[in-house]
């Protein structure tokens, strides 16, 4: 009882962050659904927001004069993708075929028929749903032992660290699975691609697809979101290339670490004209034994268009944060370093 | 006169930047051991200052203590996760005496405070023949 109602407040909380309006309590209702739903990560049965589901059959994919896929508006209409909040990327982990690893089906639907029983516990008790069990939990990830404790650690103080919080970028996939409207631009005359977010603090992505290598060593600058290089396989499919992040960012809420040795390789393609698939393997050998995929849809929708939004205005959740040691985060410290006296919490 | 005063709120603006956005600068959530650390060691009315320069490269820490003539390099850490809030870190470390003679270093301390940006490592250091309790913080 008292776990939820911290897990209350800290939504509550993150609501305060993330602007504070109607628009964000939708999207953290859906994101329960995208989360612990089994179909989230399959394809457009319901791992998306509500709000930007379309109802009624396919329509066909969109594409530009060259036939390769159009990833925004149909000229003379208006429209934006809608991406759903994935708290938790440890369950969408994908195999080789796309679909979700067998034991995280499984893991979603045990957690699924114990709140059809009114056991209400899958997300809370860390269970199947992709609750706060910890590293434990997710014994399909790849962890290393430190990226274990600190994914337990994260577990265990509910996120309280989370950057995002701090109206700080996310990095990487979490660009994608953070509740707010995108759009993304193509502009093949300048051989590049430009993708704008609405949340994660205002930001904008952009994906050269001029041909070119990665910058080396002290040319590539780490940076939040890295850097994107773009190609074409075939006409359906758009794959990115990102490196170079800092460490400045989690993979998702719940605190999946990584380091800046992440590597992400993003496959995106537009199935019909209301659904975006999302595709990220995540290659970090300075945080994960090996590389996982991760996937959801992104849904249309239709007639929308990007509002603003900035984190950073009255972000009240600053003010009160504190330590492990009790002591403000942003605000004055008695002395950096010392424990003041009652030691941990 | 309007001049000088507008030059001195700038200072003060520029003070206040300089304070404040080294915390923001700082942010780091990979490794927490990673990173730059400083503080002291040793009996409270003459401590020996302390700097950590650590990495991870995917497989181990590495580092120096104190970098420059009088570098000590690290050998080896080792975590214990047992405490998911205090993790046990062991660092051995060699050193060179006044006389350049080699002088290992033990440390056994805690790792707490992991999420924050002022996260923080303490607990005994013994150099040579000698031992004290240890504090440093991430930069």
């Amino acid at each position: 009882m008292k776990s939820s109602l911290r897990t209350a407040l800290v939504s509550a909380t993150a609501a305060v962050v993330f602007a504070s309006s109607v628009w964000v309590l939708g999207a953290q209702e859906q994101g329960n659904g995208a989360q612990g739903g089994a179909a989230a990560a399959g394809r457009g049965q319901g791992g998306g927001r509500g709000r930007g589901r379309q109802a009624g059959p396919a329509l066909p994919t969109p594409r530009l004069a060259d036939g390769t896929v159009n990833f925004g508006r149909v000229p003379g209409e208006k429209g934006v993708w809608s991406v759903p909040y994935i708290t938790n990327m440890g369950m969408q982990l994908v195999g080789d075929d796309g679909q979700p690893l067998p034991e995280i089906a499984q893991s979603r639907q045990q957690a699924a028929a114990a709140r059809g029983a009114g056991g209400g516990g899958g997300r809370a008790a860390g269970g199947g749903g992709g609750g706060r069990g910890g590293s434990k939990s997710e014994p399909w990830m790849p962890w290393m032992p430190w990226s274990a404790a600190m994914y337990d650690y994260n577990s265990k103080n509910e996120s309280k660290y989370d950057p995002e919080g701090y109206c700080l970028p996310p990095g990487g996939p979490r660009m994608m699975a953070t509740p707010y409207q995108m759009e993304i631009i193509q502009m093949p005359e300048h051989n590049r691609i430009v993708m704008i977010f609405e949340g994660a603090t205002h930001v904008w992505r952009e994906i050269y697809m001029d041909g070119r290598k990665f910058p080396e060593g002290d040319l590539l600058n780490p940076t939040y979101l890295g850097y994107s290089i773009g190609r074409w396989e075939g006409k359906d499919t758009l794959v990115v290339e990102n490196t170079g992040f800092n460490e400045n960012s989690w993979l998702d809420y719940f605190g999946h670490p990584h380091t800046d040795k992440m590597f992400v390789t993003e496959r995106w393609t537009r199935p019909s004209k209301q659904t975006l698939h999302y595709q990220a393997t995540v290659n970090d050998p300075g945080a994960y034994t090996k590389p996982f995929t991760i996937a959801w849809d992104i849904p249309w929708r239709d007639g929308g268009e990007l509002p603003e939004y900035i984190c950073q205005e009255n972000n009240r959740y600053l003010n009160r944060l504190e330590d492990d040691f009790g002591q403000p985060i942003f605000g004055p410290r008695v002395q950096p370093g010392i424990k003041p006296a009652g030691g941990t919490r | 006169m309007k001049s000088s005063m507008h030059a001195g709120m700038r200072l003060v603006l520029v003070l206040i930047l300089a304070i404040a956005v080294p915390s923001i600068a700082g942010a780091q959530f990979g490794h927490p051991m990673k990173g730059q650390w400083s503080g002291e060691w040793g009996p409270k009315n003459s401590p020996n200052r302390l700097l950590l320069n650590l990495d991870w490269d995917g497989k181990e820490i590495t580092g120096l203590i104190n970098p420059g003539a009088n570098q000590a390099v690290v050998k080896s850490v080792t975590f214990d996760y047992t405490n998911p809030t205090a993790w046990g870190v062991k660092i051995t470390a060699e050193g060179k005496d006044a006389a350049g003679k080699p002088v290992a270093i033990s440390v056994d301390g805690k790792l707490e405070n992991l999420g924050a940006y002022t996260k923080l490592f303490h607990g005994t250091w013994i150099e040579g023949a000698k031992k004290g309790e240890f504090t440093v913080t991430r930069n």
